[in-house]
């Protein structure tokens, strides 16, 4: 192998790893079934990235004993939560570990299991099976400054986003909604 | 004036003098200059990485501050064109014949690939599991190290690799990282064939630091649980075959480097898991009839009898060493012993750690033979180590409650002068001996 085309192989297997991960994103923005969530912001701020908010989606927490699907699941496991729309925002039906056919479902990973929650209104630890789930969609890069302006929203504002859901379960943010305004919308370049 | 020019300036008189011949007068003037190179091409490829590694800063710091301002299409370009152009850069210097260059713009590029990952993640709001992101950032190292016969890259691909597994056991609470042993596999193969020692030092270090944090999944540190019993048999038995590997490759005459290096480790890992077997306490453990702990064990095992057979036909004959003879011995011993442990009952404890730390000592006795043999002195300084913190080890275990606690401190401050001024001296006698073979030798 001569020196350049050992140079061309370097360069386009990593520009195609690169190009890869947009064009994965892009797809799933494309093909996608547009999904309204709930979310509360927390904790922005990249070291050296700029501002950044983490999201954390009512979706996230899931109380099994109130959905469909199966029950037992362990940290780490890759799990399937089908989503039905509601007024204004889409919810959690079920949850499955295989891929439930025919529905929409959004994929994610199990942070955690519990078996107890702190309920803020009465103050005390309640049994409530439940787990944590993380999509992928949870951190959302916005301009310099904008982080903590989203971290503290004013009284009366709420902010969801718009997830695009492919047929594989992969999530992206198509947008960030204030009051159901878009905010930021994500395109190609 | 540089140590050449002196020469040059003064090698003319001595010739005169009749105290150097004219040929060897050349001969020195032509080390002399062989050294000089050797030393600027160091602090060459020092100003290369270092120059590398303000670029990449820079990289960094720029984007921290301008990045809100680039439109997309912008922040693509500039990502794109500089990792393209650090690997352009790198095939220009290489040309020209300017390895050291090369190297550093090789090393740029592995760093860019890294950094365009995250800033390609963050424009796209990409948040996915990010050690996924470290493996892909290492492959890339390592493909770069292994298509353009570059060390510094494969060893930035090696040490990312480690950081991947350190995320995925340590960061996501993974019970025991399997994939690791497969990137390292993977890695491993151009590192031994190409020779390169320093990434195979980063190799080896990141397979005993997998090992460490698969230990702590696998045992849980569990007192009352059996498994760190037998993982710590397993372990033993798993390095002492890699340090017979590393025998076998001492015979293949262009490994030789290799073989020390992996000795090393290797040595270091076995001799560290039969310092915890002395110990009566983790020989308390309770051993439940764990038919796959069995099953492991005897693999190792097996493993280790096949090398060493192995070892054994290659070196048969009228030339072999007797420390190899008694070793065989000494591997028998602690092989039976190591079965009889699996299925000892708890109240042995005290004697199989007597049996263990007889079979230890003489362990290390035989590796300080082994060392002069192969002339590998760090294992000659290993040996003395190992040996001096168990002998601190023993006598805190024997003295501790028996002596009033002034008398033992002061035995200890005794033991700790007059053991480590013996210690060492006969550490330098080794390693002297070992050097005078070497010139002998050379």
């Amino acid at each position: 192998m001569t020196l350049r085309s050992r140079l061309l192989v370097i360069i386009l297997i990593q520009t195609l790893i690169l190009a890869g991960m947009i064009a994965k994103r892009q797809w799933t923005l494309a093909s996608g079934t547009p999904v309204v969530l709930k979310t509360q912001p927390i904790d922005p701020r990249s070291l050296f990235r700029g501002d950044y908010v983490t999201f954390n989606y009512e979706i996230s927490r899931l109380k099994l004993n109130e959905l469909e699907g199966d029950d037992e699941f362990r940290r780490h496991d890759h799990i399937y939560v089908v989503l039905e729309p509601g007024e204004p925002y889409w919810r959690a039906r079920a949850v499955h570990r295989t891929p439930p056919p025919g529905q929409l479902a959004l994929r994610g990973t199990v942070q955690y299991v519990a078996d107890y929650w702190w309920n803020p209104q009465t103050g005390a630890s309640e049994a409530m099976p439940h787990i944590n789930v993380r999509y992928g969609i949870e951190d959302y890069f916005v301009p310099e400054g904008e982080g903590r302006v989203l971290e503290r929203p004013v009284e009366g504002e709420e902010i969801s986003l718009r997830v695009a859901v492919d047929r594989f379960g992969n999530g992206a943010i198509q947008a960030l909604l204030i009051n159901g305004v878009e905010r930021y919308r994500e395109t190609l370049f | 004036m540089s140590f050449r020019k002196q020469l040059e300036q003064r090698l003319p008189h001595w010739v005169e003098q009749g105290w150097v011949s004219a040929d060897n007068a050349d001969h020195i003037l032509q080390d002399a200059a062989a050294g000089e190179r050797h030393g600027p091409r160091y602090l060459a490829l020092a100003f290369s990485l270092l120059g590398v590694i303000l670029i990449g800063s820079g990289v960094i710091t720029f984007f921290a501050a301008n990045w809100a301002a680039m439109p997309k299409l912008l922040k693509l370009g500039v990502l794109f064109s500089a990792l393209w152009g650090s690997y352009v850069l790198a095939g220009v210097f290489e040309r020209r014949q300017l390895p050291l260059l090369a190297t550093a713009m090789l090393l740029l590029g592995v760093i860019l690939f890294g950094s365009n990952i995250m800033l390609i993640a963050q424009i796209y709001h990409i948040s996915a599991h990010y050690p996924d992101g470290v493996l892909v950032w290492a492959l890339g190292g390592v493909l770069t190290g292994w298509l353009m016969r570059s060390q510094p890259a494969m060893v930035a691909g090696l040490g990312l690799g480690v950081l991947w597994t350190g995320l995925e056991s340590q960061g996501f609470g993974r019970e025991v990282h399997w994939p690791f042993l497969l990137f390292l596999a993977i890695s491993a193969w151009p590192v031994v064939q190409l020779r390169w020692r320093i990434a195979l030092h980063v190799a080896l270090a990141g397979l005993l630091l997998w090992s460490w944090f698969a230990f702590i999944a696998m045992s849980g540190w569990d007192y009352h649980d059996s498994a760190a019993l037998y993982l710590v048999q397993v372990y033993f038995l798993t390095y002492l075959a890699l340090f017979l590997a590393g025998m076998l490759l001492q015979g293949r005459g262009d490994a030789q480097a290799l073989a020390h290096t992996l000795q090393r480790y290797a040595a270091f890992a076995a001799l560290g898991c039969l310092y915890l077997l002395t110990f009566p306490d983790l020989l308390r453990h309770a051993r439940h009839d764990h038919l796959a702990w069995w099953l492991i064990t005897l693999v190792a095992l097996l493993l280790v009898v096949a090398l060493a057979a192995w070892h054994y036909r290659r070196t048969a004959g009228a030339m072999r060493p007797p420390f190899l003879n008694w070793g065989l011995g000494l591997l028998a011993a602690v092989l039976v012993l190591l079965l009889a442990n699996l299925a000892a009952e708890r109240h042995l404890a005290a004697l199989l750690a007597l049996l263990f730390n007889l079979l230890y000592f003489a362990g290390l006795l035989w590796l300080l033979q082994a060392a002069v043999h192969l002339e590998n002195r760090a294992l000659v300084n290993m040996a003395f180590f190992f040996f001096a913190i168990t002998l601190l080890a023993r006598y805190f275990d024997t003295f501790w409650s028996l002596m009033d606690r002034s008398l033992f401190f002061m035995g200890g401050g005794l033991l700790l002068l007059g053991g480590g001024y013996w210690l060492e001296r006969q550490r330098r006698r080794l390693t002297r001996q070992i050097a005078g073979q070497r010139e002998g030798r050379a």
